[in-house]
């Protein structure tokens, strides 16, 4: 599991950096006619403006995952200070921050991002900053019940009685504990910002610009008369396999990880 | 591999975040390793009655104040909307947009649009469609049964998909068609929901012409009651199918799982050694008990379908319920009906969420105290 997750994910690194020298052409640029089948020239054919499909798979890659990077470090940075610092003050503090993070949870995510986005324009930046808000509320808790349950320990409290200060207990004990978690917890997010921010395209809510797999979807599905001409396959099965994979393999390297991650499961494996 | 696949979907589960995009993650996640047994938690105060209604109450409040400051607040705004060029609406003019902010009421102090606001609401006023034309509250009242049918239909489906194989691959835990069954459940929820419809659609819709390609009934067609209700569902099944799929996944891990430590427990010892036959052992006795679980998953599934699979199911298949309705509104920059289904669509979860946690004090009398 972990193998195969690793593979496809690292792949996926490698084709989003090296899109450039890998993409046979422009992904941006009309370079065929239009809606040619696969052949040697174009393996997945082009679209209806007769851009290649291959290349903007390609591309594809790396915008999906800037997006999914960007938004994930937003939320995972976000929710660690968050639940972190609520777990850490506790009291009045804590409940508040807790009742606006589980009012976060309840809010209707994608006609939120809609809303937004259609009010302040969707450009990549704005895209990451709204899926990275969306996401803050699940680390903010999973971070919190993780210092609540630290912050008790005998190895915590012995260091404070004597006489460790907030930020060395943070650096030695706090932080140490919330490492292998925060591993799974940003997998976990990756795999789901990168099927958010397809969903996002795929309904629209994306710079129109963009070379993204949801946008290559959206346009598919728009293009007239598509499901009775053979061009579906290379119209839709590309774009779609690719974010399938891309959130398939987050999936495995999530599952992968978890005998790391989690110490319980480490024990029952041994025994 | 095939053991340790085995093993460890029923456990990782509970730590991975389900594959799809689904609103309600927290819900997902699990105590965190160590557990919270040591810390002296203060036990989250849902205990009460009064306390739950309580909460969804600042949740409904939360709803509103944002549908309301949001577009106050962020750049760009339905009147500069339509001075826009770019917009469909295009008007030109400062002149006109004094004209039209007066017309609305954008002049006067936010707190006087906010006591209107909250007034119009409470009457069920939820403004003009910029697109149709029509009061909005009138396209919901339209659209939000065909997506409640939608989704309950789906979440069913999904229920009884993933009980079933759920039951069986846990029976059988280690064998190859535990195995099988886990790996195309796993595939099915990394599949993107829009994709997935798109390839139904293709195989059953044109390729076998099984089902209609699209909408949820055959329009200006004059039918009899029965023939009505046949036409709807005949219209209803591929996309409920296809919506159930990605959930019928977390139904079928829980149910694995929990069958799977049912498994040599003592009842069923001996009910074999009654003679029960194994069918009888499987369902009525290993997979009854996890019964529970599963509906509260179908509850918190339920919230992820309104938001974001129905949106998406409903494009592809372009079935008139809230999520085209929402997708539609998009390009045309419909305020007033984007603003309605954020706050129709939030409302509906709100609702299903309080519905779940009712209905789970009444089954399981422990949460009661």
């Amino acid at each position: 599991m972990l193998f195969v997750g690793a593979v496809i994910v690292l792949s996926l690194l490698v084709v989003a950096l090296l899109a450039p020298l890998l993409a046979p052409y422009d992904p941006r640029l009309p370079v065929g006619p239009s809606l040619t089948s696969p052949s040697g020239d174009h393996p997945l054919g082009t679209n209806i403006l007769g851009q290649d499909i291959l290349s903007r798979v390609i591309w594809g890659a790396r915008s999906s995952l800037v997006v999914a990077l960007g938004s994930t470090a937003l939320a995972i940075s976000v929710g660690a200070l968050v639940g972190m610092s609520s777990g850490l003050i506790g009291g009045t503090a804590d409940s508040i921050a807790m009742r606006v993070v589980d009012i976060c949870m309840a809010l209707p995510r994608v006609p939120l991002l809609v809303l937004v986005a259609a009010l302040v324009g969707p450009n990549r930046l704005t895209l990451v900053l709204l899926i990275g808000f969306v996401f803050f509320a699940a680390p903010a808790r999973i971070f919190r019940s993780q210092i609540l349950s630290v912050r008790h320990r005998g190895f915590v409290t012995s260091a404070k009685g004597f006489g460790g200060g907030v930020l060395y207990l943070v650096r030695r004990h706090l932080a140490p504990a919330i490492g292998p978690i925060l591993m799974s917890v940003s997998v976990a997010i990756l795999g789901n910002t990168v099927l958010f921010a397809a969903t996002l395209a795929f309904l629209g809510l994306a710079d129109p610009t963009d070379v993204s797999w949801g946008l290559m979807l959206n346009s598919a599905l728009a293009t007239p008369g598509l499901y009775f001409t053979s061009a579906w396959t290379w119209l839709v099965l590309p774009a779609g396999f690719a974010i399938t994979l891309a959130v398939l393999g987050f999936a495995f390297l999530g599952v992968g990880l978890e005998p790391y991650v989690n110490p319980r499961w480490q024990r029952s494996r041994a025994s | 591999m095939r053991s340790s696949i085995a093993d460890q979907v029923g456990y990782a589960d509970s730590t991975t975040l389900r594959g799809d995009v689904d609103g309600h993650l927290g819900d997902q996640f699990p105590v965190v390793p160590g557990g919270e047994v040591e810390a002296p938690l203060r036990k989250p105060r849902r205990n009460s009655r009064r306390s739950l209604f309580a909460s969804y109450a600042i949740t409904v409040l939360a709803l509103v104040c944002l549908n309301f400051f949001l577009p106050r607040v962020l750049p760009g705004d339905p009147i500069s909307a339509l001075i826009d060029s770019a917009s469909p609406s295009y008007v030109q003019s400062e002149e006109l947009r004094a004209e039209l902010e007066a017309y609305y009421g954008l002049d006067r102090p936010l707190v006087a649009q906010f006591g209107d606001y909250v007034g119009d609401l409470a009457t069920g006023d939820l403004g003009t469609s910029i697109r149709y034309n029509r009061p909005v509250a009138e396209l919901v009242w339209e659209r939000l049964p065909w997506t409640l049918l939608l989704i309950t239909t789906a979440m069913i489906l999904a229920a009884v998909m993933g009980w079933l194989a759920g039951a069986h691959s846990g029976w059988r835990r280690g064998r190859p068609v535990d195995s099988g069954l886990l790996v195309v459940f796993m595939g099915l929820r990394s599949f993107p929901g829009f994709f997935l419809a798109s390839i139904a659609l293709f195989i059953f819709a044109v390729q076998a012409d099984l089902v209609p390609l699209s909408g949820a009934q055959t329009p200006f067609a004059s039918m009899g009651a029965l023939e009505r209700v046949g036409d709807i569902a005949h219209h209803l099944v591929l996309p409920a199918f296809v919506m159930a799929l990605p959930f019928a996944g977390g139904q079928y891990h829980l149910m694995r799982a929990s069958v799977v430590t049912e498994l040599g427990a003592d009842h069923l010892e001996l009910g074999r050694a009654k003679g029960l036959r194994n069918r009888r052992l499987k369902y009525r006795y290993a997979a009854r008990n996890a019964l529970l679980p599963v509906v509260t998953l179908a509850a918190i599934h339920f919230s992820g379908a309104v938001t974001t699979e129905a949106i998406v199911i409903e494009t592809v298949f372009a079935y008139p319920g809230m999520g085209r309705l929402l997708f539609d509104a998009v390009p045309f920059r419909d305020y007033p009906t984007l603003q309605a289904c954020f706050l129709v669509l939030g409302l509906v979860v709100v609702t299903g969420n309080l519905l779940a946690d009712l209905l789970y004090r009444r089954l399981d009398p422990r949460t009661r105290t």
